[in-house]
């Protein structure tokens, strides 16, 4: 077998188009004939024809590419990892969080911390959780990891703040109650693959 | 016309024009980066900008003021006066070449009846003068960058040195066959040689051509923006420069590429002779503005030329055309004659 | 147990086509594990007997499927750990253990250090073949501090095998589940011994062992320790962490003279407040086992913010004018090389009581035995089979000599004679072959006669001493002496290595000097060897390195202790001192060991030895002391940073070093007459501590309850009432009364664990006083 198929690292449908270059002339006669052809071919009318076509593309036919930021904003990807969400159960409103730390295990920047007890209805309650988006790098371990799908990347990506370590705490990231019926799963990392149930073997119950 | 048809120049007269050239254009120089910014933004499909005042017209106002209060830093090491000086040169003298260039037709203010002139000091070697002056700009960015201790800067003279005076040789050729035709160094005159409706560029398209490109040179723009090439050198003789020091330079360059527009509107391109139904002072507005609007399509169009390219060009191929075109022009001169 | 075994015979086996060496009349298991051979095995306990609930440690021996950690080596076995029969037995065998096991892992306290995800993931099981139905099982708290969630019980029986075999309460027991039967088309598909292993699993659940709710126990947590699943957690520790998260500091337990291996662990205590706490203390539970106050009893540090540089430059001055320092044993041997520097330039008195009488009795023992150290440590003890105790509340003054006394029962099919004038009911429940003798206090030394009686030879005895033991001690102790007779035949078949423990009684009895000498007699004429209980956590250390002196006068600085100017890790002082989890430093154990203990938490204060630099001389650190220890008295020039802190798979410990002993000959030892009428009679108090409870600072820990009373065995208390004055001959006291269930007699037990109290005056030297007791 040969080695050609590992050389080609080209990634993609490899449909490139190859610039028709000329070769550079050698002799004085071929060079004189390129700065003639050069000067009176309309190749730079032609680049002014572009110009200006855009212009008037942009001015008077509507297709201004700009999006104005601050006022429009483009739709973001759902697999963009923007600052994180906390999901609430969609049937019982509970947060999904069961506090097992696999997100502060995980973090490499060491940004998530969180505080846990044993609450009254014997379950493990997350009494607070922070993280600590001045070192956070957005990298989504955490929401790979969270075996919940509790942590999950939001579209909050505005965060400029006026400190440089701003915190969030687990009430400010968690789905308010009132708009559990807006709340999007997250299909980045960590979500649940379209193939999942041919990946698992199934557990003989006795009921 | 005839000279003496005209009324008496005044001092006032001539004040008022002074005034008149110095307000407008500086302002215009201004506003020109505000249109330069609008039309490259157009022609790559952006706004520009459009946030401070309607259109974003008072972006000038709010880049006038940055400007103004911006720290003025001279470096440790630079020259300070002639630090100091040089960006004054580049403005001043782009506005003294505006002082023998006619911009308008000459009108009276009605009520106080003052007769303006269309020009400030009508000289007999009006076009010299202008050529002169603007070569003459040549010190400003050569003193800077040489002044202000920075490897860039100096790197920014010896562009400006180089590319300035070879393209002064093409600028003097290119316009010396039309001073043939028309026999007289003042840009009235060039004016006067064009009322029949005749444009110059009509004998002399050769002229008018390398004209252009050598104006185009002479200002500093794209793609002949060597001086301060960003992707190579940084920002050229302007390296060091800040504030309102940096400021009198662009001013100085949109001077002179109104100037170049004038100098091309007048004496290829008709003047401000009346033309069909269109009064003479709209014809030369639209002349000029067309020129200045020429020079900012182009930027957004072409890509700049290499340093030894620009010298190849200028001395393998504009310079022998314009010896060749004075050369015969002379001798179609001598045959009509 | 290392340095007497490496002579016994070894045995030549093969494993896996290996050739190895091991100790005869070893089980495989460990044979295999002391070489660094895998088997699978969850409910295995090194020390303990095996329980045959998991059998994963199923192997080949010679052709025949045996269980590794039941059969002993011998000489050429050849041994299998896999074959496809056995791994299919092993595989069949946690899936059943993971049938209906709640998939929690998430949340599970045992977070990851998990038996049986380790086993479940070791032996490849992706996928389940059995099925029954679940039984609802609520979780419950046993206890102040433990806490059960039968749900993720495996029932392997590490918890009640260590309880019964290392802890000696035998507080839980396998019980009843209450589920559903298993279907019998099972029996037919799968492994013999899955089965078998399923149908009892599925039988039982743990429970307390006294039928209610409630176990009745010391409260030790080390079934906490070695559940291999999350099933047993300490309650306080109950989903606040995960394992993951804590630092593990190894360090000495510094609460009884134990000097137990620890880890502290530790980790911010919340979000808010990011300072280091410690969360729990965690042991290597294969070779050493805590008390309830070593696991529990952690929070005693002194959270000093500051350095407070007044109260700083007072103790320097307090220290130039000082003419006493009192302190106790809760003190690293190198400050107490301080004390006794400090001593040496500025001519300073150093009293430290419970230090001082084990000082004098180690002298006098000395002088008799020419030996400057008793014989065993107490890991010595545990591998004997016949254990006698002579002078200790053996429940009470030291944990580790309780497992010792139990595990010889449980383990080497020991026997035991226990002496002291405390009645104990747990004590005799160790094993069949304890007899118990709650004789008169006083009449210490007819105990030891008696054991001289009983084991010495009499040719070697000193006249002094043959001419007492005609007299009938079983009578005198307050045994019946045909049935001893009787059962000390029984007792003492088959019985190789005799040991005795002594305690604190003893030191502090009046007639001290002639009990040390008929110790020194009993170890010169017979086969018994003593082992002497240290009465605090270091006071073999102090009395090894400090010259203690026995009364004082004048201006005294207190070490956690009462004086005129009080140091004090308790933070009530007038500087503070580091606790012990801040410091770095070494303790000398009861095994006679040196061992370090490290910092687990941060101290901002000063220390003992930024005063000694100030009055005296010191080096930078503390712990730039250690080298300088008194080799003469058996330490070792060695830095702390080179001292060993692990133990090896073979259990062999490796913390520290043990102590040099000398040896030089004596003459014949003359005693004195044993007189009968020492005895002391009427109300008696016995100054004591309830179990959990050793000084000031297990007191100050949160999961300590057991508080300051006077402790009485229940018929006792009955009488008393609930709230009594003690008076004693030189004060008096008022105590509520708090019952000991546990304790017999009318003895009752005063607690010394707070110093503030002065417990030790009253008691005038001695652990016994008689008091009159009035109900208030």
């Amino acid at each position: 077998m040969g080695l050609e198929q590992f050389k080609n690292r080209n990634v993609g449908t490899q449909n490139y188009k190859t610039l028709d270059l000329d070769h550079t002339p050698v002799t004085g006669m071929g060079q004189f004939k390129q700065v003639v052809s050069r000067t009176f071919k309309p190749e730079l009318f032609v680049g002014l024809w572009v110009t200006f076509r855009e212009m008037i593309n942009a001015l008077f036919r509507g297709k201004m590419h700009t999006t104005q930021y601050p006022f429009e904003k483009l739709p973001i990807s759902p697999r963009y990892r923007a600052i994180h969400d906390m999901l609430r159960l969609l049937e019982s409103g509970h947060y999904r969080c069961i506090g097992c730390g696999l997100c502060e295990k995980i973090c490499i920047s060491n940004c998530i911390s969180m505080d846990t007890k044993y609450d009254e209805n014997q379950r493990k309650e997350v009494s607070e959780y922070t993280i600590n988006f001045g070192r956070c790098i957005f990298c989504g371990y955490c929401a790979e990891v969270c075996p919940e799908l509790a942590i999950v990347h939001g579209s909050r990506y505005e965060t400029a703040s006026e400190q440089r370590a701003s915190f969030s705490l687990f009430e400010d990231m968690l789905t308010p109650i009132d708009q559990l019926n807006l709340q999007q799963e997250y299909q980045g990392f960590g979500a649940i693959s379209p193939n999942a149930d041919e990946n698992i073997k199934k557990t003989p119950l006795a009921y | 016309m005839d000279a003496t048809h005209l009324p008496e120049v005044t001092a006032a007269g001539v004040i008022i024009k002074a005034v008149l050239i110095l307000a407008v254009i500086a302002a215009i120089a201004g506003f020109g980066t505000y249109i330069e910014r609008k039309i490259l933004a157009f022609m790559q499909r952006r706004y520009g900008p459009q946030h401070v005042g309607p259109y974003g017209l008072l972006q000038l106002a709010a880049d006038g003021i940055k400007l103004f209060t911006k720290e003025d830093i001279i470096p440790q090491h630079a020259n300070k006066i002639i630090f100091a000086v040089a960006p004054v040169i580049t403005a001043a003298t782009a506005f003294i070449a505006l002082a023998a260039v006619p911009v308008f037709p000459d009108f009276t203010i009605p009520f106080i009846d003052v007769y303006v002139p269309s020009i400030a000091s009508d000289i007999n070697v009006g076009i010299l003068f202008v050529l002169g002056m603007m070569a003459a700009g040549l010190y400003g960015p050569l003193l800077a960058g040489m002044a202000q201790a920075n490897k860039w800067g100096i790197i920014g003279s010896a562009r400006t040195a180089i590319q300035f005076l070879s393209y002064e040789v093409v600028t003097g050729l290119s316009i010396l066959a039309p001073i043939m035709m028309v026999g007289s160094l003042s840009f009235v005159d060039f004016n006067d040689y064009q009322a029949d409706g005749t444009w110059l560029v009509v004998y002399q398209p050769v002229a008018f051509i390398l004209f252009l490109i050598a104006g185009f040179a002479e200002t500093n723009r794209t793609p002949f923006d060597l001086l301060e090439h960003e992707a190579e050198i940084i920002s050229g003789y302007v390296t060091e420069y800040s504030g309102m020091r940096w400021g009198l330079f662009f001013i100085g360059e949109y001077a002179n590429m109104i100037t170049i527009g004038v100098i091309a509107s007048v004496v290829f391109l008709g003047g401000y002779n009346d033309f069909w139904i269109f009064p003479g002072w709209l014809m030369i507005i639209g002349k000029i503005a067309f020129s200045f609007f020429f020079m900012l399509w182009v930027r957004a169009a072409w890509p700049h030329v290499r340093p030894d390219q620009l010298m190849w060009l200028c001395w393998k191929v504009l310079m022998p055309l314009a010896v060749i075109n004075v050369v015969i022009t002379g001798i179609v001169i001598m045959l009509v004659q | 147990m290392s340095e007497v075994q490496t002579v016994e015979n070894m045995v030549s086996i093969t494993i896996d086509g290996v050739d190895y060496k091991a100790k005869e009349g070893e089980y495989i298991l460990n044979a295999a594990r002391a070489n660094d051979i895998f088997i699978p095995a969850i409910c295995y306990l090194t020390r303990c007997s095996p329980t045959l609930a998991c059998r994963l440690c199923l192997v080949e021996a010679d052709g025949k499927q045996v269980y590794s950690c039941n059969a002993k080596v011998k000489e050429g076995m050849e041994i299998t750990v896999n074959t496809p029969d056995i791994l299919a037995e092993r595989r069949a065998m946690m899936e059943v253990y993971d049938v209906n096991h709640p998939l929690q892992c998430g949340v599970c306290d045992q977070s990851g250090e998990c038996e049986l995800q380790n086993y479940t993931l070791e032996l490849g099981v992706d996928s389940q073949s059995y099925t029954i139905q679940d039984t609802k099982r609520e979780a419950t708290n046993w206890s102040s501090v433990l806490h059960y969630d039968p749900g993720l019980c495996i029932v392997c029986e590490r918890c009640t095998t260590v309880c019964k075999d290392m802890i000696g309460d035998a507080a839980i027991k396998t019980t009843k589940r209450g589920g559903e039967a298993l279907d019998k088309a099972w029996k037919d598909e799968m492994p013999k011994d899955a089965y078998a292993m399923w149908n009892k699993l599925q039988k039982s659940v743990i429970a307390p062992s006294n039928g209610t709710e409630h176990t009745n126990c010391s409260d030790c947590g080390e079934c906490v320790a070695v559940c291999p699943v999350g099933a047993l957690v300490s309650r306080d520790f109950v989903y606040t962490s995960n394992a993951w998260d804590l630092k593990r500091i190894p360090a000495t337990c510094a609460h009884c003279s134990s000097g137990c291996q620890i880890y502290y662990e530790t980790k911010p205590a919340s979000i808010e407040d990011r300072t280091e706490k410690i969360f729990r203390v965690t042991n290597e539970w294969n070779y050493v086992s805590l008390c309830g106050a070593g696991r529990f009893g952690y929070d005693f540090e002194n959270r000093t913010a500051t350095k407070d540089t007044a109260a700083f430059t007072a103790a320097v001055e307090a220290f130039k004018k000082a003419k006493v320092i009192n302190f106790n044993s809760v003190i690293t041997n190198e400050e107490a090389l301080m004390l006794q520097t400090l001593k040496e330039k500025l001519g300073v008195k150093l009293i430290n009581r419970e230090a001082r009488a084990f000082q004098r009795f180690l002298g006098f023992y000395g002088e008799a035995s020419g030996q400057s150290l008793y014989s065993l440590n107490f890991k010595e003890v545990m591998a004997s089979d016949f254990v006698m105790s002579v002078g200790s509340s053996l429940r009470n003054d030291n944990p580790n000599a309780r497992y010792a006394f139990n595990n010889v029962q449980k383990l080497n099919k020991g026997a035991g004679l226990y002496f002291h004038p405390v009645g104990d009911t747990l004590v005799p429940t160790f094993g069949k072959n304890i007899e118990m003798f709650a004789h008169k206090v006083g009449h210490e030394e007819a105990a030891l006669l008696f054991i001289i009686k009983l084991f010495a030879d009499q040719d070697k005895l000193p006249a002094s001493v043959k001419e007492q033991l005609e007299s009938d001690f079983v009578e005198l102790l307050g045994g019946d002496t045909a049935k001893f007779e009787k059962g000390f035949d029984k007792m003492m078949k088959k019985k190789e290595t005799f040991s005795l423990m002594v305690g604190e009684d003893l030191y502090f009895h009046e007639k001290a000097e002639n009990l040390a000498k008929l110790i020194a007699v009993l170890e010169s004429s017979s086969d018994v060897k003593v082992a002497m209980i240290p009465p605090k956590t270091n006071s073999l250390g102090v009395a090894l390195i400090c010259d203690l002196d026995d009364e004082a006068e004048g201006y005294t600085i207190g070490y956690n202790e009462s004086g005129d100017f009080k140091l004090s890790a308790l933070g009530d002082g007038d500087l503070d001192m580091p606790a012990m989890n801040q410091q770095e430093g070494t303790l000398t154990n009861m095994h006679k060991r040196v061992t370090p203990t490290n910092a687990a938490l941060e101290y901002n204060g000063y220390v003992l030895n930024d005063i000694v630099r100030e009055v005296a001389s010191a080096p930078k650190e503390t712990i730039m002391w250690t080298e300088h220890l008194p080799v003469s008295k058996g330490f070792k020039a060695v830095e702390f940073d080179s001292l060993p802190n692990h133990y090896t798979n073979d259990g062999v410990e490796h913390r520290g070093y043990l102590l040099e002993s000398t040896s030089v000959e004596v003459e014949e030892i003359s005693v004195d007459k044993f007189d009968d009428a020492n005895a002391l009679e009427g109300e008696i108090a016995y100054r004591c501590n309830p179990q959990r409870q050793f000084n000031d600072f297990s007191d100050k820990a949160h999961q300590i309850f057991e508080g300051f009373g006077l402790y009485a065995s229940p018929t006792k208390a009955e009488a008393l009432g609930s709230k009594v004055e003690v008076e004693f001959a030189n004060g008096k006291l008022t105590l509520d009364v708090i019952v000991d269930e546990r304790m017999e007699g009318d003895i009752v037990a005063i607690p010394d664990f707070k110093s503030a109290e002065n417990i030790y005056e009253l008691f005038a030297g001695s652990r016994y006083q008689t008091v009159t007791i009035k109900e208030v």
